[in-house]
Order: structure tokens, then C-alpha cells, then sequence
């Protein structure tokens, strides 16, 4: 059927409206932000430690420092040598606490003079916490940033600092000896 | 501006391409990416802190490596998620060796070493018993008890002892 012009329908479609996401993003984003704070992402690191080895390859030439930390229940007594003999007892400080840090700058001094010694027999003739023994073990593997630099050479010769005190950590009575054939 | 002219009418208008503002969108994913970055652990070792073990605080950097785990609370000891004996109150039935030896410890941590052996042997591109051990103690475990734990892993093979901690920043 004819229309007059006048008379068609005119279909307008509904124009086409853009979402206004940018709020709605907003709040997404402060959500996420909160999430993220509140969130723990723990860390975990290690602190290795072997069992003591019965080797029978015969002993080096070169005098060992055979370092030995004697936990006791007044302090730390450091021993050197073989046979062991002491060279410094760091007793525990005014708080009643093992006093870690005068150990670490002892095992610094100590380091300077063996660069190329890393063992450490650890000995607790007292029955501590664990907590306590981490905080011992740290004392005397870890060299800080903030510490002295100490240089020592690589086995190529280069001169290069040192990162690490006394790491190779043993725990003399563990009552468990593996024994193994020297290669 | 609507073209009216008598040629135009009826012709049905191109559809608009849609535009949608993604920059706010591509912030908060830079964010996310970045703090998943930060708390990356490239060891690729999944461990699991069991309830009671409060691991304690060092300064070490080591990186956690791939091993057998021990998990050690005040009341239980579990290998590698597994329970395995609940210590507090254990009768001495269950120590040997004067009480430095954990026994059902002592047998899963023979069987998890029978285990890693049997398959390195069947498949050569498995990995070959280490000797590693994952200890993650409770901070308030006392060394007589550790010792008996490091004892006993030692008895049953288990050479390289590796102490979980935190790091400081944690």
C-alpha cells in the first residue's frame, strides 16, 4: 500500500550507548590493590647441613681451622684446631640472650684470617630451641652487605669478594656417622 | 549530522564498531603482574607448612631445592604430608636405639628412599636419590628432639639435611 512520505515510518534504531566501564574498573582495581596487601607470600629459603662423613682419604697437608661452636648454656665457646682447643667464649649478654652478634664480628675477624675455610661444626651441649640455633647458624654463615668486605682469590686467581662466612655446616652429635669409601 | 536525502532512505546504517576504554583494565593487570612476579619462586619445590609448624625467621638466600619433606610440629611428624606419628605422648614402643631412633619414622623414610631408588633404576631420565631431606621444624622444638630426627634420617640414608626457613622479609 502507497504512504505518502510524510506518513513512513521512520525506524530509528536506539543509538548504540558505550559502556561506562571506567567505575566498575575502579572498584575492581581498589579490590585487587586490598587483596594483594592482605595477601602473605611467604618466602622460604634453606639452611643445608650434611651428616658427618667418615672419609678414609688421607688427611691434607695444610692444618685445618677444624671450627667448632660449643653451644653451652652460658655462651658460645669458639674452638680451633686439632685437637680442639679454645680460642674465644662469647658469653650470653645482659638480656640472657646468646649474644650473635659479637660471635659474627669473632667469625669475620676469624674469616679474614682463613679465607678459604667455609666448615663450621656446630655442638650444642644444651638442649636449646631451634629458634635460638637458626639465630646461631646465621651468625656464622651469613656475611652481610653491611659487614666489612673481605676479598679473597678464586680458584682462577681473580680477586673477588667474599659472600658467605663459615656455610658448610655439620652437627657433630647427631650420634650418626655414614661411613663412605674415598674416591 | 543524519543524511536526510531522498536517495539515502531506507538504507539500513552500518553497524558501530564497538570501543571499549581498556587502559584502566591493562593498569591493574601490570599491577598484578608485577606482585606476581615479586613472589615468583623459580625452585618450582611446592611445600606445605602444616597447621602447629611456625617456621622460624633466618637471613639465609638459599632457595629451597627439590628433596623428601619432613614437617615437624610440637605434636606430630608428618613425610611429605603424610602423618606419621603423633610424638607427643608416644610410648617408647615407638623409639629405638637408647630413644635417638623415631621407628615409624625411620620405616617411611626407608620406604620414600626404596621408592625414588626403584624408580630411578626403571626410568633413566628420573631423578637419582640425593639424599636430600626438607626438615620443616616448628621454631619451639627443642635440639634433643631434633637431633633424634636428624638421627634417624641419617640411619635411614638421608645425608644433606636442608633446614626450611622464612626469610626475613616475610
Amino acid at each position: 500500500m502507497y504512504k505518502a512520505p510524510s506518513r513512513r515510518k521512520n525506524r530509528s534504531r536506539p543509538a548504540f550507548t558505550k559502556p561506562n566501564l571506567i567505575p566498575i574498573l575502579d572498584a575492581v582495581f581498589i579490590f585487587i590493590f586490598f587483596l594483594l596487601m592482605s595477601a602473605s607470600f611467604v618466602k622460604i629459603y634453606e639452611i643445608p647441613s650434611d651428616v658427618p662423613i667418615l672419609s678414609s682419604s688421607p688427611p691434607s697437608k695444610k692444618k685445618p681451622l677444624a671450627l667448632t661452636l660449643s653451644i653451652s648454656n652460658s655462651g658460645v665457646n669458639v674452638l680451633t684446631g686439632v685437637p680442639s682447643k679454645s680460642v674465644k667464649f662469647i658469653s650470653k649478654n645482659n638480656e640472657g640472650e646468646y649474644d650473635n652478634e659479637a660471635l659474627h664480628r669473632y667469625l669475620i675477624d676469624l674469616k679474614k684470617r682463613y679465607k678459604s675455610e667455609r666448615g663450621v661444626i656446630i655442638e650444642p651441649q644444651v638442649d636449646l630451641v631451634y629458634d635460638k640455633l637458626v639465630k646461631i647458624m646465621d651468625a656464622a654463615r651469613i656475611l652481610r652487605q653491611t659487614d666489612e668486605a673481605i676479598y679473597g682469590r678464586s680458584k682462577e686467581g681473580i680477586q673477588e669478594r667474599i659472600s658467605v662466612l663459615f656455610d658448610q655446616m655439620i652437627f657433630s652429635n647427631i650420634s650418626s656417622i655414614v661411613r663412605t669409601q674415598a674416591k | 549530522m543524519r543524511n536526510r536525502s531522498i536517495r539515502n532512505r531506507g538504507k539500513r546504517k552500518k553497524k558501530e564498531v564497538m570501543d571499549i576504554d581498556i587502559t584502566s583494565l591493562l593498569d591493574i593487570l601490570v599491577i598484578l603482574l608485577v606482585f606476581l612476579l615479586k613472589s615468583y619462586n623459580s625452585s618450582g619445590q611446592v611445600i606445605t607448612v602444616p597447621k602447629g609448624v611456625d617456621l622460624p625467621i633466618s637471613e639465609s638466600q638459599s632457595i629451597s631445592s627439590s628433596g623428601t619433606i619432613v614437617q615437624v610440629s610440637p605434636s606430630s611428624i608428618w613425610v611429605d604430608d603424610k602423618e606419621v606419628l603423633i610424638h607427643k605422648g608416644a610410648s617408647i614402643s615407638k623409639y629405638s636405639d637408647r630413644g635417638n631412633r623415631i621407628i615409624p619414622l625411620l620405616t617411611v623414610l626407608r620406604q620414600k628412599k626404596a621408592e625414588i631408588e626403584k624408580i630411578s633404576k626403571q626410568a633413566p631420565k628420573a631423578k637419582e636419590f640425593t639424599g636430600k631431606l626438607n626438615l620443616l621444624v616448628d621454631k619451639s622444638i627443642k635440639y634433643s628432639f631434633l637431633q633424634r630426627i636428624m638421627h634417624t634420617s641419617a640411619s635411614a640414608g638421608f645425608s644433606q639435611f636442608k633446614f626450611v626457613v622464612l626469610g626475613t622479609d616475610n
